[in-house]
């Protein structure tokens, strides 16, 4: 082992190298979202978007903060995507546990289904979707795009787990049924259980997806009170005008929290990983 | 036990769904019929530092004066979603009473063509309103039945103007000894000196508007009214091909050759070209009325002025955005009311001081020495008939179109020529479409 070390050690610095330039690259736009969020306008204008700040300026951000009523706001996308991520995951659980341990006729044809229908932009669901939330009386609300989203997320659960269920050990599920657990307590006993690692990540990636989410929330949430972080944003794109500071101000303002949850549920996700590697 | 755990799921699922519909339930669209206290629900997308922001925040207040009992619901939108969600949420219950919406065929005119604005003519006779507008400034706020501006019913109601002028550095001019010159003549000789002392004169974005509405102006050096009106409103035959975007695209392509455009200025933002002017970069940039405002709160390094464009009677310039009545609002009376405050004098006399273009003003009560100039010079422009709207209005997608034409002219890739038998091809099937 010792002995192979320095001749490895070239290409080692050489992708040392080539991951910091890479983190470079993929930080120098947060870095300048930073700088120029605690700058004064008058600063901006006058010296460019890579001149450094003279002072820390925190008015962008208050400002904004009260002008769209941002606690509001992150109140909204907590509730929308904490939902979205607990819903899609129960509903992933029991399509799977039909679809990959329970081998339902047909399941290659419903895994097919439910991959194309991952695969549909967006755009296209639209305007069917405003059509049926208007029939149902949902339109404007909080509730259609949990709805919506449970079922999107839940498309690529339901994919995702189905084709992990369906390597589930036999044994343990065959010891379960000769002990007499039946099938409602083989899956929250035993499956729920051991894919707990499984679980918590594609809990962690619908909270943040749907986080992320722009498109749809954009076009049903209408009124300012339902609206999320991400919406909230967009109030800034002036149709000639930009606040580029302000703007600044306000994407720090939406990344944090995604950051910051990523930060609390990071060892979540290495665990599940490394589980499910170990197995 | 199957069974039992299957209704108990059930009964799971039905509770969270109906804790789910609590929170859901919260948008009340605000109080519809007219027992007990009313809402006026209003959406605007000006920021609330800008002319427009101000004038109508105290709008706002003097509305609810005016109007005990009513409460005005007022939301601040992003652009971006009311042109992308407006003809959805116009053909809900969820309309607003009164919002702002951009002016134009494809914006409001497609709405009005649907059906989704309230038509306004009635009111507008009878508050006054057409008295107070401008025939130009009323094209935009008129849509026929096929959703084209310049005449028909009234489906908005403007309450500002906009128009593209000359802002110049008045210290870079000092030094170099120039004048604020007064003919196209004297323009181009300001820009030969600036070029020959090794200055770029004109601050332009190529990736944006601005540069487009120079060519514009160009061509409007050689055009009149009718010339104007075959263009925008269909009325005759445009040949791009004549004396008047021939020079526009010639000239163009010539103040590139001459350095009084930048060759760099194809991938800049109109952002950034107004960062630059204000960092004393460039000491000309020619753009619209809407900077202004802004150039009066941060421009502190230089003295700054603006003046008409010298090289003929018109400019760039309409209306600003409109007032409209969604056709599903609910309290289009106080809809009424509150644009008829806005229209007031002393709503847009404040919107006059702080830095904002109104329509209906009276000037001796523009103080601020700035506001006046810009006031003044709308008025003479108006006054010669001089607003020419914008060129990318003609057909939908035709911003893009332009922007490419003129990247190509600044980059020098395509001849004048060329660059015209490009943008005229859109313009044509455009006309082919809607029947002319």
């Amino acid at each position: 082992m010792s002995a192979e070390r320095p001749v490895r050690a070239p290409g080692r610095w050489a992708v040392l190298a080539a991951l910091a330039l890479l983190a470079v690259v993929m930080l120098s736009p947060f870095l300048i979202v930073t700088l120029n969020a605690f700058k004064s306008p008058a600063e901006y204008s006058s010296g460019g978007p890579l001149s450094l700040p003279k002072g820390l300026y925190l008015d962008g951000i208050i400002d904004f903060w009260n002008r769209v009523d941002f606690g509001e706001k992150l109140w909204n996308s907590l509730l929308i995507s904490g939902a979205v991520a607990i819903g899609a995951v129960v509903l992933s659980v029991l399509n799977a546990y039909a679809l990959g341990i329970g081998r339902v006729r047909g399941r290659l044809w419903i895994l097919v289904l439910f991959l194309v229908a991952n695969t549909l932009p967006q755009e296209s669901l639209v305007y069917p979707l405003y059509y049926l939330s208007k029939q149902v009386g949902l339109y404007d609300s909080k509730l259609a795009v949990i709805l919506i989203f449970t079922v999107i997320q839940a498309a690529f659960g339901t994919y995702l787990l189905s084709s992990v269920l369906g390597q589930f050990p036999r044994e343990i599920l065959e010891a379960a049924s000769i002990d007499g657990a039946g099938k409602w307590r083989a899956l929250s006993r035993i499956v729920v259980p051991i894919s707990r690692p499984t679980l918590s990540v594609l809990l962690i990636f619908f909270f943040i997806w749907t986080w992320n989410e722009f498109f749809l929330p954009l076009i049903f949430l209408i009124s300012n009170d339902n609206q999320t972080v991400p919406v909230a944003l967009g109030v800034l794109q002036g149709e000639k005008m930009m606040d580029a500071t302000m703007s600044s101000a306000s994407a720090l303002l939406g990344i944090v929290p995604a950051v910051a949850f990523f930060l609390i549920f990071q060892r979540t996700l290495t665990r599940g990983v490394t589980v499910g590697a170990i197995k | 036990m199957l069974k039992i755990g299957r209704t108990a799921a059930a009964a799971v699922l039905a509770a969270s769904a109906l804790v789910l519909a609590a929170c859901g339930g919260s948008g009340d669209p605000g109080g519809g019929s007219s027992s007990g206290p009313r809402t006026l629900t209003l959406w605007h997308y000006e920021g609330a530092d800008s002319a427009m922001g101000k004038a109508w925040a105290q709008a706002i207040k003097e509305f609810e004066t005016s109007h005990p009992g009513v409460t005005v619901k007022f939301e601040e939108k992003g652009f971006e979603q009311i042109q992308k969600t407006a003809g959805m949420v116009l053909n809900s219950d969820e309309a607003p009473d009164v919002m702002e919406y951009n002016k134009g065929n494809a914006t409001a005119g497609l709405l009005s063509k649907q059906g989704l604005l309230t038509d306004l003519s009635d009111e507008a006779a009878k508050r006054g309103w057409d008295k107070l507008l401008s025939p130009s400034l009323q094209t935009t706020a008129r849509y026929d039945d096929r959703g084209i501006m310049g005449s028909g019913k009234w489906f908005g109601i403007p309450n500002y103007a906009e128009y593209v002028m000359v802002y110049y550095n008045k210290d870079a001019f000092k030094k170099q000894g120039i004048e604020v010159p007064t003919t196209f003549d004297e323009f181009t000789t300001a820009l030969d000196k600036f070029a020959k002392a090794g200055i770029t004169p004109i601050a332009t974005g190529g990736a944006e508007y601005p540069a487009q509405q120079i060519m514009y102006l160009l061509a409007l050096s050689k055009a009149n009214r009718a010339w104007v009106d075959g263009f925008q409103q269909y009325k005759g035959k445009v040949d791009f091909h004549g004396p008047e975007f021939t020079y526009g695209a010639q000239t163009f392509a010539d103040w590139v050759k001459k350095g009084y455009i930048s060759k760099d200025s194809a991938g800049i933002k109109a952002e950034d070209m107004g960062v630059s002017f204000i960092g004393g970069k460039f000491p000309i940039m020619i753009s619209g009325s809407w900077w202004y405002g802004r150039f009066q709160e941060q421009i502190k390094d230089f003295d700054w002025g603006s003046f008409l464009w010298p090289g003929g009677t018109m400019a760039p310039g309409s209306s600003g955005n409109l007032w409209v009545v969604p056709e599903k609002a609910k309290n289009k009376d106080l809809a009424y009311d509150f644009i008829d405050i806005t229209m007031k004098k002393d709503i847009q006399n404040l919107l006059g001081n702080s830095g904002g273009l109104p329509v209906a003003a009276d000037p001796g009560a523009i103080t601020d020495p700035k506001s006046k100039e810009l006031v003044e010079n709308f008025n003479k422009l108006s006054a010669q008939d001089g607003l020419a709207f914008y060129p990318d209005w003609p057909a939908p997608g035709y911003y893009d179109v332009l922007v490419a034409g003129v990247q190509e002219l600044i980059n020098g890739s395509k001849t004048p020529e060329q660059v015209l038998d490009e943008i005229a091809g859109p313009y044509d099937d455009n006309l082919a479409d809607i029947g002319n």
